[in-house]
């Protein structure tokens, strides 16, 4: 029977992150330079943005719902006053929610994709080839996915914050009783979370195209090399968004304050 | 060169080329929503046969023990890291809150409930989706692709029994037992934070805890939902895992498929236990 899809030698984590960290290098260094393939960047957005859209927006839809509901059941436990429910609600989800969970979505999504779609040029010998025709694969296969992930992690995770903030609002009026006007407070938000929001966005995006085409740039051993590679790319991804939601809320709050 | 194909998830395989109009668009959208239907239906029909072996007594203990092993004991890192980061995430998202209103004694009870409903089965859910869902799905998927599985048929032993069953119960113990283990890591992450960032003290953060506002019934909804994500988890792997064909690149594109359908998964499921259990 096939062992577990695993590799024979793991790496350790700090050969990894050097490996990662001169991958990103060379990926900014090859996308400054220039000479990209034509509508390479646009079929990626097309490939990460769009058809991402469906499954993003069933997400974050029931996340809005869920939040929701679990907020307002505990909030009238305590204090049986709903009015602040939606200005919390909408902080939360700008600050932290809307991209840390799309991003847990897209290292999911978009990370196996691009892991599987490298991965298997790898293993049949097609990244081999690029070198032989004096190609260099990270300009031709890594560059594409970073930048068109960069511009399109953004926009999605702000289309699915509206989303929701769409059925949190439902749910609160079918639910709780509330007013819509009453849950759409903005008067908790503030510049600063805003700007923690996108630099969470920027950070997500950036890191998981380049752990992923990491994880399939070293794939190795047919099809089970194809499979360690996705799970790879999977849990480094999810685990680097953690990670950084970490250390970004914790700077934000170093920064600006509560 | 040669262009990489697109990475078509298999959930999507009736998807034609460019749509040239609206209603090749309706029909791709239609697709997509007959897709959709055909996994949730061909999940149901593996489940059925995965409780039918159960009730017989044919599940391969051998394999039952080496599964919990491997998904299990080697996942118990991912799950702590995960559990101590986000206790101490929660923290500092909620010490705005806490320092307006001077709630330091309700720290305990905010983190708790968040974590013990909601947080820690999901965040538990997605990483364990991510690393024994799709570990599962590319064996799975390889045993498929290099024709193990249809020895073992050739062999009159069932896979379904000897492969599938076990997996099943092995994802769902242990998403049960990781579940429980990154509720008090993701506390005791919280109150660590709560310690350096609001200066919380430990005991009041325990107080704000068990004083009252949370039960066990919260503790129980939170594990009820982990045994549902298991087995959300374990059918979309072995699902898209025995179905996997073309090769490498189909390995991959069944990962994929598999790690999408287990998120959306969980997620609805999610919703529709806070609202079944409340």
């Amino acid at each position: 029977m096939s062992q577990s899809a695993g590799t024979t030698a793991e790496p350790g984590l700090a050969v990894t992150l050097s490996e990662l960290y001169r991958l990103l290098r060379s990926t900014l260094r090859a996308s400054l330079e220039g000479g990209l393939e034509r509508g390479a960047v646009l079929r990626q957005m097309y490939e990460i943005g769009n058809r991402s859209l469906g499954f993003l927006c069933i997400v974050m839809g029931f996340m809005g719902m869920i939040l929701t509901y679990q907020a307002g059941l505990q909030t009238q436990r305590v204090v049986p006053d709903l009015s602040l429910l939606g200005a919390t609600f909408l902080e939360l989800l700008v600050r932290d929610l809307a991209a840390s969970i799309c991003a847990l979505m897209l290292a999911t999504r978009v990370g196996a994709g691009i892991a599987a779609e490298i991965g298997s040029m790898v293993v049949t010998e097609q990244v081999d080839a690029l070198y032989m025709c004096g190609a260099d694969p990270i300009k031709h296969l890594v560059c594409p996915r970073f930048l068109a992930s960069l511009g399109m992690f953004t926009m999605l995770v702000v289309l699915a914050a509206c989303v929701a903030v769409a059925t949190g609002t439902w749910t609160a009026n079918a639910f709780f009783g509330l007013n819509p006007r009453t849950f759409l407070n903005l008067s908790l938000l503030s510049a600063p979370d805003v700007i923690v929001g996108l630099a969470k966005c920027v950070a997500y995006g950036a890191a998981i195209p380049i752990i992923s085409a990491h994880a399939g740039l070293t794939a190795f051993g047919g099809s089970e090399g194809v499979g360690s590679a996705t799970t790879r790319a999977v849990v480094g991804s999810s685990l680097a968004v953690i990670v950084l939601n970490f250390l970004i809320s914790g700077a934000g709050y170093a920064l600006f304050g509560p | 060169m040669a262009e990489a194909p697109p990475a078509a998830t298999l959930a999507q395989v009736s998807r034609q080329t460019e749509p040239a109009d609206a209603s090749a668009s309706l029909s791709e959208l239609f697709g997509g929503v007959s897709s959709m239907v055909a996994v949730v239906g061909a999940e149901g029909v593996l489940l059925s046969r995965i409780l039918g072996r159960t009730v017989r007594g044919e599940v391969d203990r051998a394999e039952l023990t080496r599964c919990l092993y491997r998904m299990g004991i080697r996942s118990v890192p991912i799950v702590a890291v995960t559990a101590l980061f986000v206790g101490g995430i929660m923290v500092i998202q909620a010490a705005p809150t806490v320092q307006r209103y001077g709630a330091q004694g309700l720290l305990g009870w905010a983190a708790g409930f968040g974590t013990l409903r909601e947080i820690a089965p999901l965040l538990t859910a997605l990483m364990i989706s991510g690393r024994v869902g799709a570990n599962n799905t590319a064996e799975l998927g390889t045993m498929t692709v290099t024709e193990q599985v249809d020895a073992l048929r050739a062999m009159a032993i069932d896979p379904i029994g000897y492969l599938v069953t076990p997996r099943f119960y092995g994802i769902v113990l242990t998403l049960f037992l990781s579940t429980i283990l990154a509720d008090f890591l993701a506390l005791i992450g919280a109150s660590l934070a709560g310690r350096v960032l609001l200066g919380v003290e430990p005991m009041v953060f325990y107080n704000g805890l068990t004083g009252g506002l949370l039960g066990v019934s919260d503790v129980l909804n939170g594990l009820i939902k982990s045994v549902v994500f298991g087995g959300a988890i374990a059918l979309s792997s072995c699902h898209f895992g025995l179905a996997t064909e073309g090769g490498a690149p189909g390995v991959g594109r069944a990962v994929n498929a598999a790690v999408v359908v287990s998120a959306a998964g969980i997620f609805v499921l999610d919703y529709l236990i806070s609202f079944a259990i409340p």
